[in-house]
């Protein structure tokens, strides 16, 4: 491998990107948008869920208990209704998310010391809106039946009501929340985005790249050329596995600076793991592109098989202990979960090296392989 | 010979031009064999992997604990916290274990027992339990949360209530608010049925834009652009063909996943009409193929339209509905939504294919999906054809 060469590759293909003025702009500009939308936007705080309510007991008590509803910020009332029967075509033309029914005697059973019966009816389409929303209810009606405990047991025992309220918890949980203290979705998730992004548009470039030679002819040049295929593979991809460093950069600053995620860990490792990651994701495309033949074929290629290991099976959106043993075995064998766990110990957990180093060792090792890959199918001989 | 050529100057030379180029254009894309696997590929595996295992919930989640009082209560206590939700891997005898625990992600959820715990019970004193949560991921953090608040305020009050001398066994004869939920159109909250829905529309979306986009712009990089301006054929002679051809490909994928997939593998229900799902589908593909057009018209090469469509297609797929509830985005995004051709798309298949909907209560989803499409497609032809001018 002779550097002049490496370097001679490596200028050519820089040229071309940065001479193509739309897609050198665009390179930089997609994974930045897709950090704005999905940083602002996604969110399963899950709020305003509209909902009817059928109140059947219309007493003083009934009305008190659908207040906690109406004034709840994680519902938003939409009407009254006479009879749950006539709602269907609102749930089905997803106007309202849930019918809350309260039944007929409700005061009256609950002031004679007997359950009531509420019925709630829920669209399941989205089963996470649904489980979140039956969260919501059982809340509500827990704190509701505590008050309506402590009334009955302050009346029964003859003590006043907060005693009778004490009594009825004696066991407080206090919950800490770890890593991210407020909660707030966007903390946990920017880092998360950040390792997204970085599986998405390098193995999209970089098969574009090496592909584009191909269909347009021009790798005739370099098969008949003295460049090695080893100095052809690496000057063509490290132009690409710059821009995409360049690009965690950028949403490395968009995160702490825009999204204020905190950054506790060592910067130099944060680099060294970002380019490993890089040159590991930049593979993908390498060996896509081997197989194929036109840019089209690439690009749905390359799209299809990225997004949706690097959504579903990286830990992004579930940690990797929820997933079925089956969907485990996938995200192990894949690049992205590694890289979850060093951005978050990074950002978050402000680990280092020593707490991370199978993830960087498996990264490397998955780097090298793809690579091999690449350059082994690589063939300065077309066979058409 | 006679006849043949009598034949041909009676069929309409329109028609003729225009099975010509569809059939060109089929033909093409069948000789892409890497091509037409990955389509393959993102209509059943990647369908197929959306689908499986994954979902939102909070399932064996792993629990560390220091139990500083080990007596009858605190063993009850413990026990209550099982699966699904919950795995205990062990006891720690020292809290300082905890954090590594924690920071290596081997336990998600640490509770401390205090001294006393059941002492104090016993003698109606308010006793605290303590609780650390990773809350890397805040959702589950939350329902962590949620479901342990639950777990220790029934505990709670089953002892304070047994302390006041009435038996848990007759809750029946307390006041209580019981809730019986039933859930509609997925009664046992499949997530595979939503998650493998939802995938096949993203893919339809995505294959709907890039393909004619590709299409197009590939006769533009390669040239053959000159011939197709130097025949006889109309601008919208060129572009239609490549939208049918694609669109068609494209219900082949649909249909392969909805009767390989959707239905064998995950029982999905069609409780819908599939005709009504199919007629909406193609309007939908061949309308959104319009912003593909338009993607083609601003490119010169692949790399660029593939930068671009992928710059339109994100916040289409974002503000779909598909990917976080619509009642978990904010108001703006909301709003912006209506304007996404997709998120009727999506509504409507739910509609037709879990909620059992017909024609007459879609329609309020229906004509804003169509005019919304006619427009973006009736932009992308003009934007298309005045590139040749």
């Amino acid at each position: 491998m002779k550097l002049e060469r490496v370097t001679a590759i490596i200028v050519k293909e820089s040229q071309e990107i940065v001479r193509d003025r739309l897609f050198f702009s665009l390179a930089f500009l997609v994974p930045t948008v897709l950090m704005m939308l999905f940083g602002f936007g996604l969110s399963f705080d899950v709020e305003h869920i509209p909902f009817v309510l059928v109140d059947r007991d219309n007493s003083s008590l009934s009305r008190e208990y659908s207040h906690k509803f109406i004034s709840s910020r994680y519902f938003d009332l939409q009407g009254y209704a006479k009879n749950e029967n006539e709602l269907d075509s609102l749930l089905i033309t997803n106007r309202i998310r849930a019918v809350i029914v309260i039944p007929e005697h409700f005061e009256t059973d609950l002031l004679a010391g007997r359950p009531a019966h509420l019925q709630t009816l829920i669209d399941g389409t989205f089963p996470f809106r649904a489980r979140t929303t039956i969260g919501y209810v059982t809340a509500i009606n827990a704190a509701a039946t505590m008050e309506v405990l402590a009334t009955f047991l302050s009346q029964r025992q003859g003590i006043p009501l907060q005693d009778a309220a004490r009594s009825l918890q004696p066991v407080r949980l206090d919950v800490r929340y770890l890593y991210n203290q407020s909660l707030k979705s966007i903390w946990s998730l920017a880092p998360k985005l950040l390792m997204v992004i970085l599986m998405i548009s390098p193995p999209f470039l970089t098969a574009l790249g090496i592909v584009r030679e191909r269909e347009r002819g021009s790798i005739y040049n370099i098969y008949s050329s003295t460049v090695t295929r080893g100095e052809f593979v690496v000057g063509k991809l490290l132009p690409y596995v710059g821009i995409s460093i360049l690009n965690g950069l950028v949403l490395w600053i968009l995160a702490t600076r825009l999204y204020g995620t905190p950054f506790k860990g060592s910067m130099l490792f944060f680099l060294f793991a970002l380019t490993l990651y890089v040159v590991c994701t930049a593979g993908i495309g390498l060996v896509v592109s081997v197989f194929v033949h036109t840019q089209t074929a690439a690009m749905i290629a390359t799209v299809i098989i990225t997004v949706i290991p690097a959504v579903l099976y990286s830990g992004v959106l579930i940690p990797i202990a929820s997933l079925t043993r089956g969907s485990q075995v996938i995200a192990h064998l894949l690049p992205a979960m590694y890289f979850t766990n060093i951005v978050l110990g990074c950002f978050l957990k402000g680990v280092g090296f020593e707490a991370l180093r199978n993830d960087i060792l498996i990264l490397a090792g998955y780097a090298c392989s793809l690579f091999t890959a690449g350059y082994l199918f690589f063939n300065k001989r077309p066979s058409e | 010979m006679v006849t043949s050529q009598k034949l041909q100057r009676q069929s309409n030379p329109w028609w003729r031009r225009f099975y010509a180029m569809t059939v060109k254009e089929v033909l093409q894309l069948f000789r892409d064999y890497v091509l037409l696997f990955f389509i393959a590929y993102a209509f059943t595996a990647d369908v197929y992997w959306a689908g499986s295992g994954v979902t939102l919930e909070l399932v064996h989640s792993a629990l560390a604990i220091h139990d500083s009082d080990h007596s009858a209560s605190s063993r009850q206590l413990i026990s209550e916290f099982h699966s699904p939700y919950f795995k205990n891997i062990g006891e720690i005898s020292d809290l300082r274990e905890a954090s590594p625990l924690l920071d290596s992600g081997k336990a998600t959820i640490v509770i401390d027992i205090p001294p006393k715990f059941e002492e104090s019970i016993r003698r109606s004193k308010q006793t605290g339990v303590q609780m650390q949560v990773d809350a890397t991921n805040s959702v589950l953090g939350l329902l962590a949360s949620t479901y342990s608040t639950q777990i220790v305020t029934t505990y709670g009050l089953r002892e304070s209530l047994s302390a006041n001398g009435i038996s848990p066994s007759r809750t029946g004869t307390l006041p209580a608010i019981v809730d019986d939920h039933r859930i509609w159109f997925n009664p046992n909250q499949t997530d595979s049925w939503f998650m493998s829905i939802s995938e096949l529309l993203n893919v339809i979306t995505v294959l709907a834009i890039l393909l004619p986009a590709a299409a197009m712009v590939r006769e533009k990089e390669k040239g053959t652009v000159e011939q197709l301006l130097v025949s006889p054929l109309s601008p919208i002679e060129i572009m239609l063909p490549k939208v049918i051809a694609m669109t068609a490909v494209i219900l082949f994928g649909t249909a392969l996943c909805m009767f390989l997939i959707l239905g064998p593998v995950f029982h999905t229900p069609f409780r819908g009409s599939l005709i009504l799902f199919f007629v909406i589908t193609t309007l939908y593909i061949y309308t959104t193929a319009g912003i593909g057009l338009f993607a083609a018209s601003l490119s010169k090469n692949l790399a660029q339209v593939g930068m671009l469509t992928i710059l339109m297609l994100a916040p289409m797929l974002f503000l779909s509905g598909a990917w976080t509830p619509p009642e978990a985005l904010p108001t703006w995004m909301r709003n912006a939504m209506y304007f996404s051709p997709m998120h009727y798309y999506i509504d409507l298949s739910f509609g037709i294919l879990l909620k059992g909907a017909g024609w007459r209560l879609l329609w309020p989803s229906i004509w804003p999906m169509v005019s919304l499409g006619a427009a973006v497609f009736g932009f992308g032809a003009w934007r298309f054809r005045r590139q040749f001018a």
